[in-house]
């Protein structure tokens, strides 16, 4: 039990970093005369960039210790308790947001677009409606206003409302480097423990969702202990229906909670759905099987065993919820 | 803390009692103030029990004073403050729970330019801070360093103290001292500590403090009891989590040690004063008004801290703990292991309660000892109950410390005592309320430290109150959702235990020009501890509420009132200034009277001046008669000060409280209330949703209803944290995270609007007949919702908090399936 | 360089100051323009008490730097006062109606209902709620805070309504 609790108190008064960097940063210090005001050689070299290669240049420029920022949702507070102190921050915020757009049946967010943005567009709702849905739980209004999507992308957190959408609607993710662009599938780009297949010095520059059809359903289901708290763990599902014989034709399901990383369901287990509309009981078995395939841990908040039995539930429901939007929609056209 | 603040020891003198002050009629006087004032006018006053005269300023929900600037944002709270050549303060603490300190290199940190000074123990010239004996029998009296030198027993237990020129720097510094343990066993839970043989927090045994209640025979009673009842229910550490960490600003000015921290007691600067070694006149301390306390700001915070820096580099220093630091090693609210043994007679009527209480003190003593006396008090709420045994044990550990937190030890059993009421209910199968109906309290009833209650028991109307407010039942929202309902009544004291001969000053001046002066030592914390003062004057002497001015929590230069906590402040500096601002009436009024050419009896002051009531032909004055400036102006030329400094004693029924079986007057009074709540259960994920909530307290009189209401609504609020979302985890006395992400408190998109009633019985202690209300409010909460679970899935959850996962326990153990799969 | 010059535009007030480009906007407007109605809550934007606007946004101060911001329109709660108006309607309905006990939180929570407030002509209560989901409040138990934000805007819709007549 010790040995899973990360200590808390070396968070809170964390050792620094490498011997004598903390002598070595006050090698030089400043008093302002006029202010009275004493500074210190700054923790992190700053820069703003305002394009992609930009970004890369610099991050190559200033090397390992060097982060790129984007909301600063995730990054700053790290910062902040100094548990990350990266010797250089790449100010992403130079670079222009492009407003979402639909083509060749995909949404296309550039990575600088706010949560609050995806929101607020009209496009994005009515043709993601999952994607907006989900976004709801992020956070608070704040998180939104500042959180980006490449930035939520890049930091890839095992809770991340997004990545559990980005999995059930066939995300792409666009990344830029050194070597150019390069596209992600979303089922390869989580990768481990707040770890993504984002090599160093590549940036995250946009994301593509498929859009809703007409004959699919979503739902998107977590359990948070309170609003705007990390997820125990929640579910993204996607349900299409066939044009013809108004059966599953596909499913999808992006989980998060489950892992130290988000998840896509089984696509075996669920590939037992295809080709007919489930009973209830065949949904809940689908469910047993798809969490059985998941690795929940132990921690501080929730046993593995009680996120077991809850992912098995938020699957049951989501899967419910989203074949009968399907069904609905399937029978309004 | 003043000399009086020592438990009496059975034998002592009796002091006879003052009687309660009455009701105090409007605006004017309608008989003569023959007699000081808290003898004749205020004596023998019949009040009815569910009316309370009107007033013109007192229970009108003004916003006034410090809320005006709390809604402009121009209050300055502690960290608001700066002076030159300010020095930002940062502690170093221990990062093993229970250790010997083998060396502290501060060589790195002192090397650091731009570090102003490393302090440790050995640079403190009395390192030890010890507690006021409670006066329980057996108490340990153990010293806490105020800077760790050869042993840590909590991880975050302060060792070293930095001042330097910017936090960032002071933050380094503090990185860069490096401290070697050598770790030792230590224990972890309480019941572990009482065992014999487990490790020893301190070397004179880890029962910090043992308290019996006995009245009657319990053992006798619960064995011919037509039924028994058990059940044993268990508490979390919580957190104060207020929005302001604590924090403050030191500085030497006239070679006296200035603090301006956040802090519910000023008194404390008597303790700066003995760590520095210095005489206490000069140590001056100043509470600001904080940004809420809840107890975490009842102990020294900061202080000790700030006044060992500024006193060795005496340059003025910062220091604002970091939530983290805050969430870390701030005291905070105790767990409780309560085991209870309820015994009844087939209808339902309590013959006995049998209570055990074990309180996890943490490290050190803190206010472990009293909070510990307050759930043994109250351990049997709000009814009658002839035979009683109560043990209460405060229990050290090597956990975080633990103190003061809104409801000390009465929030606790809270949950105790209604879980069991409800247990009775089910048992006997009678209605849950009509089984409380059947046991509330009566005024003139004994309670089981031996006290007669001598105020209105308002519980039976608080209970049926709230239960209306729930309407109509609400339908599930789904078929693996059910619905309950729940409720609880409580009792909680307000004002100090009596036997700490508690008082409080107030000193108000009438100025030249009319307006009104209030000084008094009294700090507030948010609930409008100020502001009610100033309703109060304006009430007695007719001034508007912006022409009075309150200067609050300054050592230097308000009379002393004691600090704010154990609801204690509207009942001592309430009283302290309604008996000054009468005084002062008293003192003016003939002068005045002379003026108007009309008995005294008949002066009336209202609206900044002073008339004659009614018509008379032999009144010469005009019938706006005189403005207060005029008054003073009259006083002058009559050598009669407009100035009045009255120090209120209450009732002093010291008559030898004796701390073995806790028997006579414990506290001045109590408030009594109901909390009642509808929740919806997802029996698949266990979450359980509040929809509905109504709590209804009785506060005699309610000063100001606005405020009234608002602490209910934050007390509820701060409750349901606690029910169900709050908790402080630690492992091996290491926090799993001292991240605010991490510590749920409710937001406002967790629960529903908390619907309130006021009752007004017209009797309390306080001033106009107020009772305190400030901890009354949260306890209900935990067993509410506990009670609506229960009723909701058949199961009763006995630990907080409520977790969606307990839940799914809870059901599995009905089902006899296991928690997997 | 160890200090870099901005110009930060609050409450319509430009600020041309030197900051530490590792220096928090909230650090930069409560100590260094003394502005002590941007608090320190928490550091990890959690409770909302440092919360300023951006560009008419509710961002966390904590989260921001002031490198960051340099010429952007930065309001705090003292900005919502125009002129010789001692309150903002806003502020009023708080102090009218006991929204605020201890003060900390209200900056940010009355800068959060603002700015909803100007996104939506008429939120409902549930959206009020949500809103102010990230503004922690230990006090008040947020009751009187959602009837106060509710007040103002009925207050509003009816002035409009007068103005419109």
């Amino acid at each position: 039990m010790t040995a899973m609790f990360e200590s808390a108190v070396d968070k809170a008064m964390p050792m620094p970093s490498a011997p004598g960097a903390l002598e070595d940063a006050h090698a030089r210090m400043v008093l302002d005369d006029w202010e009275r005001r004493w500074y210190g050689e700054p923790r992190f070299k700053y820069e703003l960039v305002r394009s992609y290669e930009e970004a890369v240049f610099a991050l190559r420029e200033h090397g390992e210790g060097a982060k790129a920022l984007a909301g600063g949702q995730s990054l700053v507070p790290l910062m902040n308790l100094r548990v990350l102190r990266p010797s250089a921050l790449i100010d992403l915020n130079g670079i222009a947001a492009i407003a979402p757009q639909v083509e060749g049946g995909r949404l296309s967010l550039s990575a600088m677009t706010r949560y609050s943005q995806v929101l607020l567009s009209e496009l994005a709702r009515c043709r993601t409606p999952l994607l907006t849905t989900a976004i709801a739980y992020v956070g608070n209004v704040r998180v939104r206003n500042r959180g980006t999507i490449g930035g939520a992308l890049a930091h890839g957190q095992a809770t991340s409302e997004l990545a559990a959408v980005v999995l059930a609607l066939g995300g792409e993710i666009l990344a830029y480097g050194p070597t150019g662009t390069r596209l992600i599938h979303a089922e390869e780009f989580f990768v481990g423990h707040l770890k993504t297949d984002l090599r160093p010095e590549e940036v995250v520059t946009g994301l593509r969702l498929e859009v809703a059809q007409s004959r699919q359903g979503w739902s998107f289901r977590e359990l948070a202990r309170r609003s705007g708290a990390e997820a125990i763990a929640g579910v993204a599902a996607n349900v299409t229906l066939s044009p013809e014989r108004d059966v599953i034709s596909g499913v999808r399901l992006g989980l998060i909670g489950v892992d130290d990383r988000p998840v896509a369901g089984d696509r075996t287990v669920l590939s037992s759905l295809l080709g007919r509309i489930p009973t209830p009981a065949e949904i809940d078995e689908v469910a047993a099987e798809v969490t059985a395939r998941t690795a929940p841990v132990t921690d501080w908040q929730s046993s593995a065993s009680y996120r077991r039995r809850l992912v098995r539930v938020l699957t049951r429901r989501a899967l419910t919820e989203a074949l009968q939007r399907a069904e609905e929609r399937a029978s309004a056209e | 803390m003043s000399d009086a603040d020592l438990a009496a020891m059975p034998g002592e003198q009796v002091v006879e009692s003052e009687a309660p002050p009455p009701s105090i009629p409007g605006p004017g006087l309608a008989e003569p103030p023959s007699q000081s004032p808290e003898t004749s006018e205020l004596q023998g006053r019949d009040t009815p029990a569910s009316a309370v005269a009107p007033m013109r300023v007192v229970g009108q929900p003004v916003a006034h004073h410090d809320f005006i600037e709390k809604v402009k944002g121009s209050i300055f709270y502690a960290a608001d403050w700066e002076l030159p050549g300010m020095l930002y303060g940062r502690v170093v603490r221990a990062t093993v729970s229970s250790a010997r300190i083998v060396s502290i290199d501060t060589e790195k940190a002192r090397a650091l330019r731009g570090v102003a000074t490393v302090l440790t123990g050995e640079d403190v010239p009395s390192n030890r801070l010890v507690e006021k004996p409670s006066g329980a029998p057996g108490e340990l009296l153990v010293a806490m360093p105020v800077l760790a030198t050869d042993r840590v027993r909590y991880a975050g237990e302060p060792i070293a103290l930095v001042a330097a020129e910017t936090q960032r720097l002071a933050d380094d510094a503090a990185e860069l001292v490096r401290v070697e343990y050598e770790e030792l066993p230590g224990v972890f839970d309480p019941e572990v500590a009482l065992l014999p043989g487990a490790p020893l927090v301190h070397d004179d045994g880890n029962v910090l403090a043992s308290w019996h209640i006995q009245r009657g025979d319990a053992q006798a009673a619960l064995a011919a009891a037509d039924v028994v009842v058990e059940g044993e229910y268990r508490t979390q550490h919580v957190e104060h989590a207020s929005l302001e960490t604590e924090s403050g600003v030191g500085w030497i000015e006239n070679d006296v040690v200035t603090l301006r921290v956040a802090t519910q007691i000023i008194e404390h600067a008597t303790d700066i004063a003995e760590m520095l070694k210095l005489p206490a006149n000069k140590v001056r301390l100043i509470a600001a008004y904080m940004g809420g306390s809840f107890g975490s700001k009842e102990g020294m915070t900061v202080e000790p801290y700030l006044a060992l820096l500024v006193w060795k580099t005496r340059r003025p220093v910062r220091m604002v703990w970091s939530r983290q630091e805050s969430i870390l090693a701030s005291t905070k609210g105790h767990p409780f292991i309560m085991r209870y043994r309820t015994g009844a007679t087939n209808d339902g009527r309590i013959v006995a309660q049998d209570v055990d209480l074990i309180g996890d003190a943490g490290a050190y003593p803190n206010k472990s000892a009293r909070v510990l006396f307050y759930g043994a008090a109250l351990s049997c709420g709000p009814y009658f109950t002839p035979n009683v045994s109560v043990r209460s044990r405060a229990v050290f550990t090597n956990n975080v410390p633990t103190s003061a937190f809104r409801g000390f030890g009465a929030r606790q059993v809270t949950l105790g005592y209604e879980s069991q009421m409800d247990r009775l209910a089910d048992a006997l199968a009678i209605d849950k309320a009509d089984v409380r109906r059947r046991n509330f309290l009566r005024k003139g009833d004994v309670i089981p430290t031996g006290e007669t209650l001598d105020t209105a028991v308002a519980v039976g109307e608080t209970l049926e109150r709230a239960l209306a407010r729930l309407g109509d039942p609400s339908v599930p929202s789904g078929p693996s959702k059910r619905v309950g309902r729940g409720f609880a009544c409580n009792m909680h004291p307000y004002g100090r235990t009596v036997w700490l001969q508690d008082c409080a000053s107030a000193w108000l001046s009438i100025q030249a020009d009319g307006t009104l002066l209030i000084r008094s030592g009294v700090s507030d914390v948010g609930g409008g501890q100020a502001a009610s003062l100033c309703q109060i004057a304006s009430e007695i002497l007719g001034v508007s509420l912006e022409r009075i001015s309150v200067y609050i929590g300054d050592t230097a230069l308000t009379p002393p009132a004691g600090g704010t906590f154990a609801t204690r402040q509207l009942l001592m500096s309430g009283n302290a200034v309604m008996r000054a601002a009468l005084q002062l009436r008293q003192l003016v009024a003939p002068v005045a009277a002379e003026a108007l050419g009309c008995p005294v009896a008949r002066t009336v002051f209202e609206d900044g001046r002073v008339k004659a009531a009614g018509k008379s032909a032999s009144t010469t004055a005009p019938e706006e008669g005189i403005s207060l400036g005029e008054l003073v102006r009259l006083c002058e030329a009559r050598s009669v000060d407009p100035t009045t400094l009255y120090v209120f004693h209450p009732d002093a029924k010291r008559r030898g409280f004796d701390t073995e079986p806790s028997q006579w007057v414990s506290f001045p009074d109590y408030t009594y209330g109901t909390h009642a709540a509808e929740v919806e259960v997802d029996l698949e994920t266990g979450e359980v949703a509040v929809l509905k909530y109504a709590s209804c307290h009785d506060v005699g009189r309610a000063i100001n209803p606005l405020r009234v209401e608002g602490q209910m609504q934050g007390g509820a609020m701060q409750g349901l944290g606690y029910a169900l979302m709050e908790e402080i985890i630690l492992d091996e006395g290491k926090i799993a995270s001292s991240l605010l992400a991490d510590y749920l408190v409710p937001t406002s998109d967790d629960m529903p609007d908390v619907m309130t009633d006021i009752v007004e019985s017209g009797e309390g202690k306080g001033p106009m007949n107020a009772r305190g209300i400030g901890e009354a409010v949260i306890g209900n909460a935990a067993p509410t919702i506990a009670n609506a679970v229960a009723d909701a899935i058949g199961f009763r959850p006995t630990q907080l908090p409520i977790t969606p996962e307990r839940v799914l326990a809870l059901l599995d153990a009905a089902d006899g399936t296991s928690a997997s799969g | 360089m160890s200090v870099q010059q901005v110009t930060l535009q609050v409450n319509g007030v430009a600020h041309e100051i030197l900051v530490a480009p590792d220096a928090l906007l909230l650090d930069v407007l409560h100590d260094q323009l003394g502005m002590g109605d941007v608090r320190y809550g928490c550091g990890e934007g959690v409770c909302g008490t440092c919360t300023v606007l951006l560009d008419g946004e509710a961002v966390s101060g904590c989260l921001v730097y002031a490198v960051q911001v340099d010429f952007r329109e930065i309001t705090t709660l003292t900005g919502l006062l125009r002129g010789n108006e001692s309150l903002h309607p806003l502020q009023e309905a708080f102090l009218r109606l006991g929204a605020t006990q201890c003060g900390f939180c209200t900056p940010g929570v009355i800068l959060t209902a603002y700015s909803l407030a100007q996104r939506m002509p008429r939120p409902t209560r549930e959206e009020i709620r949500y809103e102010l989901g990230g503004s922690l409040c230990r006090c008040t138990g947020y009751t009187k805070i959602v009837e106060a934000v509710e007040s103002y805007l009925d207050d509003r819709a009816f002035a409009s309504e007068e103005t419109r007549r």
